[in-house]
């Protein structure tokens, strides 16, 4: 008490030029909304995209769609490039990710506000909310978007945010711009791979270069169907049994057929959740076994003594993993082919009903593009600052294997990764990024006010963020 | 040993006074220091130790300074810096403590609309200036071929919105010509030139051109501060090839293999110790020649076998040591100097060189060694041609008489020189000519024109007042002849007065030969040796 010379409502301005205005940071994404009060170090509000749709309506947050009862058919608002594409589901989504975490509502008739009722029911009540009080009537919003992002899209957002929700200001970023600036640049290369989209684009002094975003869809879920692929190729053919079909399970040796028991649901398991499921199993899998190879070379390239580096590593440890049905097995060189077909198009496994990937499609190869397109100054700088973010670069020896290929790929730059250590902060990279900026005292100037909306139109957005 | 032993040993009186006050004040603080061990407290000696013991009484001021806690308040305030400064936004800030804005809600919501505090950030708001200009300044300085008065905007717009991000603006330059023209005619061309890629250097190079343009046309160059004028020069001066030759070899650079990079790091490191040895090569083998130089002794000895060998060896000897000594005043590494033995000396020096040459031919030291003063010399700044007209750099051949002096003396001296009925003069002359007395820009040109016109003045004066004696002498000289024929008349001698005369017309003719030469010398003292001669004969007249 005594050793404190600055009055606290002097120091935050003075030490990093905060000035918090309670404003609410949304960055949706194509396989979860954050959200959460701007100044704060993660987000509060995390709610999956996927929603549930049955007879009762839609159902939204992890509660609830992970319900085999309930014979939920599960869908996506987002389109796989991550833009929106049910806008109305989407507002509906985004109000449950702000209003069950974050801002506090005048309560509605205890009867109906939903506090006491189970489950099965929250539909109802989020049609409930829209028609009551307006849920962000105190709080700015800024919300994030993709670089690519149409402007009818940018222009309903704002409509959204303004006419719906009541928002006094509103923001509209690109995510890739808060991702470097959560990263502390503002200048960068952003390497973000997430569940539907890989993209890489320059960004110069927190804009993004139009000319240089590259995207394809080698990410997570591209990474999930890999998985898919090699279990259904493998001897003997691995079943990939989600939890919610398991009543018990005993161990098995590894490789032996599974010994479980089975649930039987009397509404049939729609596929759509069926899938949804498996993902979450695919997602334990990519977190605990997958592996980049690091390099150097591609996994197929040779080694010395006429060894190639897939049986170098298949002569390392494997590791083990076991089903939710008990099923489990030792998994070597496998688990580096699967993330080989970011990197090396022709290691990539065929997928069922999708194109082969193409060259273009790769990371390193993205990064080459993306860097051709900008200005020759920039081009050493921006390879001094690549911010690598998204949940999918979380996969073992990621970041390795980028800095490998672009040392390869630029022999004469110095390349600089900057890959947030936290798991937390490299899958909220944008989010952190948002909330950063929405705490900045200097950001108040950014803000499209209610007034200037409504003199201006939708329009007002795109001719402010840029 | 106690400081009586000391006295004792030193034959000091006894008991000095000072010592039981000492004591005394020993006493005093000793107590105090409490938390100290008796032997820390020992190391001070007399004067007590400079440590203050910690006070261990944290948890009482805690308790004892407890202040209801601060109250804090969600304020509404505004920023100035926006373009729609409605926007009240709401922080949470410390409740002023001040009683007066102590009332209810209602209380103060009338207030503090009225004086809603401006954010603290607003200050940051910082615009960059664009060029602007009007339709007339456009048409009558602007015009360009390439570039339409439509895409100028644009780009002055884009400009303005990207605040001088280039590589943002030449991203996003997306130019569209106007979808709807009135002539049919312009429309076409806008057809034409809508489909041209516009590079950076293009944006650059337009850009700059219209900014520098309206920097004059706004300001006059000669009004700027030197901050804007450099700005326009650089502006103007902007090079769109030269850029983009720059960024061609830029990226070529970047594009290097690995290899190439490489063997260029080598190369570099390479360099860099060849520059770090050959100082050191240099000053040995400088060494080495001043060991060398010792008087040749090819040949055969049989020349010397005679006496007039021997004289003549002793000769080169001589010469020889001679050359020696010179070289040492010269410096170590003079060049060879000529004399007897020179053409033998000059022929070793020349084998030493190629051997040195055949040596070291890898690095930039494989130059002769004679570079060594040269060398030596590029260390100072080389002036082009115009900074030495800007410095006042002058070049002699060999040194002025005056020696060296300073440019400043000359500002004052022509004229304190003179005496200051002259002074007076040549002022009077100058404020007829509407030059200042003294100079506003001394440069080297100007004192040159300056000292030229004092020169000119002065002899001006001189020849005026030569003239008018002269004047006087023949006045005076026709006076005395009047007198001397009407004495002459009266008396009818008339031999005095034709030698003074005589006499008078060989100064007048002297004078007149001292004035033709007076503007081709310096004429200051001649004039006055003639004036010193003139005034002596009209005072021998006067006589």
């Amino acid at each position: 008490m005594a050793s404190q010379t600055l009055t606290s409502s002097m120091q935050p301005t003075d030490v990093y030029g905060g000035d918090e205005v309670s404003a609410i940071i949304l960055d949706p994404g194509f396989s979860s909304v954050r959200a959460g009060f701007a100044g704060e170090d993660t987000p509060k509000s995390f709610v999956s995209s996927y929603y549930g749709v049955n007879e009762g309506g839609q159902v939204f947050g992890d509660d609830a769609i992970h319900n085999p009862l309930a014979g939920l058919d599960i869908r996506n608002p987002m389109s796989k490039e991550g833009i929106v594409e049910d806008w109305d589901t989407a507002t509906r989504l985004w109000e449950y990710a702000i209003t069950s975490r974050l801002t506090s509502f005048k309560q509605a008739d205890p009867r109906n506000n939903g506090l006491n009722d189970d489950l099965k029911d929250l539909d109802v009540e989020m049609d409930g909310v829209e028609e009551g009080e307006k849920p962000l009537e105190e709080h700015p919003l800024l919300m994030t978007e993709t670089a690519w992002n149409s402007p009818k899209n940018r222009e309903r957002a704002i409509e959204i945010a303004m006419e719906s929700w009541g928002c006094p200001a509103f923001w509209l970023a690109r995510n890739s711009v808060l991702a470097a600036f959560g990263a502390g640049k503002a200048t960068a290369l952003v390497v973000d791979v997430g569940a539907s989209t890989a993209s890489v684009l320059a960004i110069h002094d927190g804009l993004i270069l139009k000319k240089s975003i590259q995207k394809s869809h080698l990410a997570g879920n591209w990474l999930s169907s890999q998985i898919r692929t090699l279990f259904a190729t493998s001897e003997p053919k691995v079943e990939l049994v989600p939890h919610y079909t398991i009543m018990s399970k005993t161990p098995v040796d590894a490789g032996a057929p599974a010994q479980a028991t089975y649930r039987t649901y009397e509404k049939e398991v729609t596929d759509s959740f069926r899938a949804l499921e498996e993902e979450r199993v695919l997602t334990e899998f990519k977190e605990s076994v997958v592996q980049v190879w690091t390099g150097p070379g591609r996994l197929n390239s040779p080694m010395q003594a006429g060894m190639t580096n897939l049986e170098y590593a298949k002569s390392q440890p494997g590791r083990v993993f076991e089903m939710p049905d008990g099923y489990n097995q030792m998994w070597g060189g496998e688990r580096f082919t699967v993330a080989e077909g970011m990197w090396d198009e022709r290691a990539a496994l065929p997928v069922a009903g999708e194109q082969p990937v193409q060259k273009g499609q790769t990371i390193s190869e993205m990064v080459k593009a993306s860097v051709n397109a900008v200005d020759m100054d920039l081009r050493s700088q921006l390879l001094q600052n690549i911010v690598v973010t998204g949940g999918t670069t979380l996969v073992n020896g990621f970041t390795d294997r980028l800095n490998n290929e672009l040392t390869v790929m630029y022999p004469s730059a110095r390349i600089k990764i900057q890959a947030a250590g936290l798991t937390a902060e490299r899958r909220f990279g944008s989010w952190i990024g948002g909330s950063i900026l929405g705490s900045l005292g200097t950001f108040h100037q950014m803000w499209i006010s209610k007034k200037e909306f409504e003199e201006f139109g939708s329009s007002v957005v795109e001719k402010r963020c840029k | 040993m106690t400081s009586h032993d000391v006295r004792d040993m030193l034959d000091l009186p006894g008991e000095a006074a000072p010592r039981p006050i000492k004591k005394a004040k020993l006493t005093g603080p000793r107590p105090v220091l409490k938390g100290l061990a008796r032997e820390v407290q020992n190391l001070g000696g007399d004067n007590p130790i400079a440590i203050v013991p910690e006070t261990t009484t944290f948890k009482k001021k805690r308790f004892g300074s407890r202040k209801p806690a601060a109250k804090w308040e969600n304020q509404s305030f505004r920023n100035s810096a926006r373009e729609d400064e409605t926007l009240v936004l709401k922080h949470w800030r410390r409740k002023a403590e001040s009683p007066a804005v102590a009332p209810g809600d209602e209380g103060t919501a009338a207030p503090n609309e009225v004086k809603l505090e401006d954010s603290t950030f607003a200050k940051y708001n910082v615009k960059v200036i664009t060029a602007e200009y009007n339709d007339e300044q456009y048409q009558k300085h602007l015009l360009s071929e390439d570039w339409s008065r439509d895409e100028t905007d644009y780009l002055v717009s884009m400009v303005r919105d990207y605040d001088m991000r280039w590589p943002v603006i030449w991203d996003r330059y997306e130019y569209q010509p106007p979808a709807i023209t009135l002539d049919p005619q312009a429309a076409e061309l806008a057809i034409v030139t809508a489909s041209k890629p516009r590079t950076l250097e293009d944006l650059k190079a337009r850009y700059y051109s219209v900014a520098a343009t309206m920097m004059k046309v706004h300001k006059a160059p000669e009004t700027m501060v030197a901050a804007e004028y450099e700005l326009m020069e650089k502006m103007a001066s902007f090079n769109p090839q030269q850029e983009a030759q720059r960024k061609l070899f830029a990226e070529a650079a970047f594009q290097r293999t690995r290899e190439e990079a490489r063997e260029e790091e080598s190369l570099l490191i390479e360099l860099k110790r060849i520059l770090a040895r050959s100082e050191k090569l240099s000053e040995e083998r400088r060494e080495l020649y001043a060991r060398l130089d010792a008087p040749a002794s090819t040949g055969n000895i049989g020349v010397f076998t005679t006496s007039q060998g021997l004289q003549q060896l002793l000769q080169q000897l001589m010469q020889a040591d001679k050359t020696k000594k010179r070289k040492s005043l010269m410096g170590p590494d003079g060049t060879s100097p000529a004399g007897p033995s020179g053409l033998n000396q000059q022929a070793s020096f020349d084998r030493r060189d190629s051997t040195v040459r055949g040596e070291s031919i890898s690095g930039p030291s494989g130059t002769n060694n004679k570079k060594g003063p040269s060398q030596g010399q590029t260390e100072r700044r080389q002036l082009s041609a115009e900074e030495e007209i800007l410095y006042g750099v002058r070049h002699f051949d060999r040194i002025t008489s005056s020696g060296p002096a300073f440019r400043a003396e000359r500002i004052n001296k022509p004229i304190t020189s003179k005496s200051s009925i002259q002074q007076q003069k040549m002022l009077s002359v100058l404020t007829e000519l509407g030059i200042p007395h003294r100079l506003i820009m001394p440069t080297y040109a100007v004192g040159e024109a300056f000292d030229h016109l004092l020169t000119n003045i002065n002899l001006l004066l001189e020849q005026r007042k030569v003239t008018e004696k002269i004047q006087s002498e023949i006045n005076t000289i026709l006076a005395i002849k009047k007198q001397k024929e009407e004495e002459a008349e009266s008396k009818q001698i008339l031999r005095q007065p034709e030698a003074v005369s005589g006499s008078g017309d060989v100064k007048v003719e002297e004078v007149e030969r001292e004035k033709s030469a007076a503007p081709s010398i310096n004429g200051r003292k001649r004039s006055a040796s003639v004036m010193s001669a003139v005034s002596e004969s009209t005072k021998r007249q006067k006589k």
